[in-house]
């Protein structure tokens, strides 16, 4: 019997993804986001998704201003140096998405909890914060063997967790090479949170490939659900080891988001217009795509 | 002859004098003119100053995961948090993993620099919204590491890279992290051990907190800024201002150091007129 391949097109990854389901985005604020994915989210017309995050950026902006989310859970909805997330700020500000608001280091550990099919996550350090006003799913307990007063944080627990990377094959082994940072550790933390993991990579490679970089494979295969092969698949985020950040594009996008009417022709060029990934890349252009290419880059 | 210190260089002084031999501070990069001077350049300096002076031991966490870097070998500061250039920067040590090779639970970190929105008369901080929570006139970006910065950390700088009326508030619209109320033994009541706010540090005037009744206080004014150009900005009584010192000079033996040692390029502070 053949082994089968994981390997799916970003349309029918997309399709995997149900209307209402709890989504676990990869990604740092505007770093390595699987952003192919998620514009393929908006073109497939998802709605009242529930985003469960630690720090968000242009991935749920994104997916705010195209109307497919209804509550989001996070430390941190923004642009960094590009300012406020404005479509999140908007939806937000106008009562037309939830959002629920965590500590960073606990919005980390909620996955952690998930990783370890914990049904809560203990916490010591929030006494007197708005956190507890209004984020009803914390729970107050006094400690069973101490009596100390703690709170129960519930976990992240995906429906699906989807991340990109560098490289994977097809049976979904994803490298993850050792030279990384912490939005690189993390989506690892995110991704065995899930039973369900989408994986889109820059390149799929082959298993002698794998062999080679044992080492560097973070996700076995059993972990990850399904492969998507994603050159620039960040795109406009940084992929460490690959390109740097499209800032030009970043500014447009922030500037877009200043008027509905001015997102929405922002959405019809870059994210309805293009039928599809290989389009969109078309439209920014190769010789744009090159010079964002990381000096050191290494091939994998 | 020497230029005499600017505000920005005064300030980075007053806040090195202030740390300690083998502390460990930790602070963000934070990005864009005034905001990105206090909330990392001033830091920086401040941290870099003091290991060239009384606190040799202290370990620097740029970007809260660079342990020490060599900002020598920058041209310019880093614009983000996670840009491959710091990743290649030399440095004693990279945590790039949560958890990692530090307990931040534990307290291993001795001090932190955050900046916020809004700051009340109990110190409490803001980076969640602006008016109501449900339907706030402005949303902003989330908590983020307040929370965390304002409990776990052994004290917290706030640094304000503006100081008007709309920041300096009675009561902040959000507690993200949180300061003083009922003073130290009111953090107790709400379960805090240890840590808050020591200063908060905006363009006219250094506060800290009487750690008793828990309230905000003038602790020196800036040279050139009078008494009451600060209670004019601050959306607050301040109450009797005409003994509060002025923010002391630094010494030439500092400036010296900050601007040929720990700044030679100018590329952290902007160089006196």
């Amino acid at each position: 019997m053949p082994l089968r391949s994981k390997v799916l097109s970003l349309a029918e990854a997309g399709r995997r993804i149900s209307d209402g389901c709890r989504l676990a985005i990869g990604g740092f604020a505007v770093y390595q986001h699987p952003m192919a994915l998620v514009r393929e989210l908006v073109r497939q017309g998802r709605r009242d998704l529930t985003v469960v995050g630690s720090v968000n950026g242009n991935d749920v902006d994104l997916l705010a201003g195209a109307g497919c989310l209804r509550r989001v859970e996070s430390s941190y909805v923004g642009l960094e140096k590009y300012g406020l997330a404005p479509n999140f700020r908007r939806r937000v500000e106008r009562g037309e998405l939830e959002m629920v608001d965590y500590p960073e280091l606990l919005s980390f550990d909620r996955f952690r909890a998930s990783q370890d099919r914990l049904t809560f996550w203990a916490c010591d350090y929030l006494g007197g914060t708005d956190i507890l006003t209004y984020n009803k799913d914390i729970r107050e307990f006094a400690c069973p063997l101490t009596g100390r007063r703690l709170h129960a944080v519930p976990p992240a627990d995906p429906d699906i967790t989807v991340i990109h990377a560098i490289a994977a094959d097809e049976r979904g082994n994803v490298v993850v090479p050792p030279r990384r940072l912490l939005p690189q550790s993390l989506d690892l933390t995110v991704a065995r949170a899930a039973r369900r993991v989408i994986v889109t990579a820059e390149q799929i490679v082959s298993r002698e490939y794998i062999r080679r970089h044992a080492r560097w494979v973070e996700l076995p295969s059993y972990c990850v659900t399904h492969v998507v092969e994603a050159p620039w698949g960040a795109h406009p985020c940084p992929v460490l080891g690959r390109y740097g950040i499209d800032d030009a594009h970043f500014r447009e996008y922030a500037a877009a988001g200043a008027t509905p009417e001015a997102f929405a022709a922002y959405l019809a060029r870059y994210v309805t217009g293009p039928a599809d990934h290989a389009a969109y890349l078309g439209l920014i252009g190769s010789s744009h795509l090159e010079s964002l290419r990381e000096a050191e880059a290494q091939s994998p | 002859m020497t230029a005499p210190a600017t505000r920005y260089e005064t300030i980075a002084v007053a806040l090195a004098r202030n740390l300690a031999d083998e502390e460990v501070g930790y602070t963000g990069l934070v990005t864009g003119g005034a905001a990105a001077i206090f909330g990392t350049s001033i830091p920086v300096v401040a941290m870099e100053l003091a290991r060239l002076t009384h606190a040799p031991g202290l370990t620097m966490l740029l970007a809260g995961w660079s342990h020490n870097p060599d900002l020598s070998r920058l041209d310019t500061l880093p614009e983000s948090e996670f840009d491959a250039r710091l990743c290649d920067l030399p440095a004693e040590a990279q945590m790039v993993a949560y958890p990692d090779g530090w307990s931040i639970r534990r307290g291993d970190i001795s001090f932190g620099f955050s900046s916020a929105v809004q700051v009340d008369v109990a110190g409490n901080i803001n980076s969640v919204c602006v008016g109501d929570y449900r339907r706030p006139k402005v949303r902003l970006v989330g908590p983020i590491l307040q929370p965390e910065h304002m409990t776990l950390f052994g004290r917290e700088y706030v640094m304000m890279p503006h100081h008007e009326h709309r920041n300096f508030v009675e009561r902040v619209d959000f507690v993200s992290g949180v300061g003083f109320p009922g003073g130290r033994a009111g953090r107790r009541r709400l379960g805090l051990d240890g840590g808050g706010p020591a200063w908060v540090v905006t363009p006219k005037c250094i506060f800290d907190f009487d750690e008793e009744d828990g309230r905000i206080r003038v602790r020196s004014i800036h040279p050139g800024v009078t008494p009451a150009e600060v209670q004019a900005a601050t959306g607050f009584d301040l109450g009797d201002l005409s003994r509060v010192p002025v923010t002391a000079a630094p010494t030439p033996e500092e400036l010296d150091l900050l601007r040929h040692r720990v700044d030679p390029r100018g590329i952290l502070l902007p160089r006196p007129a």
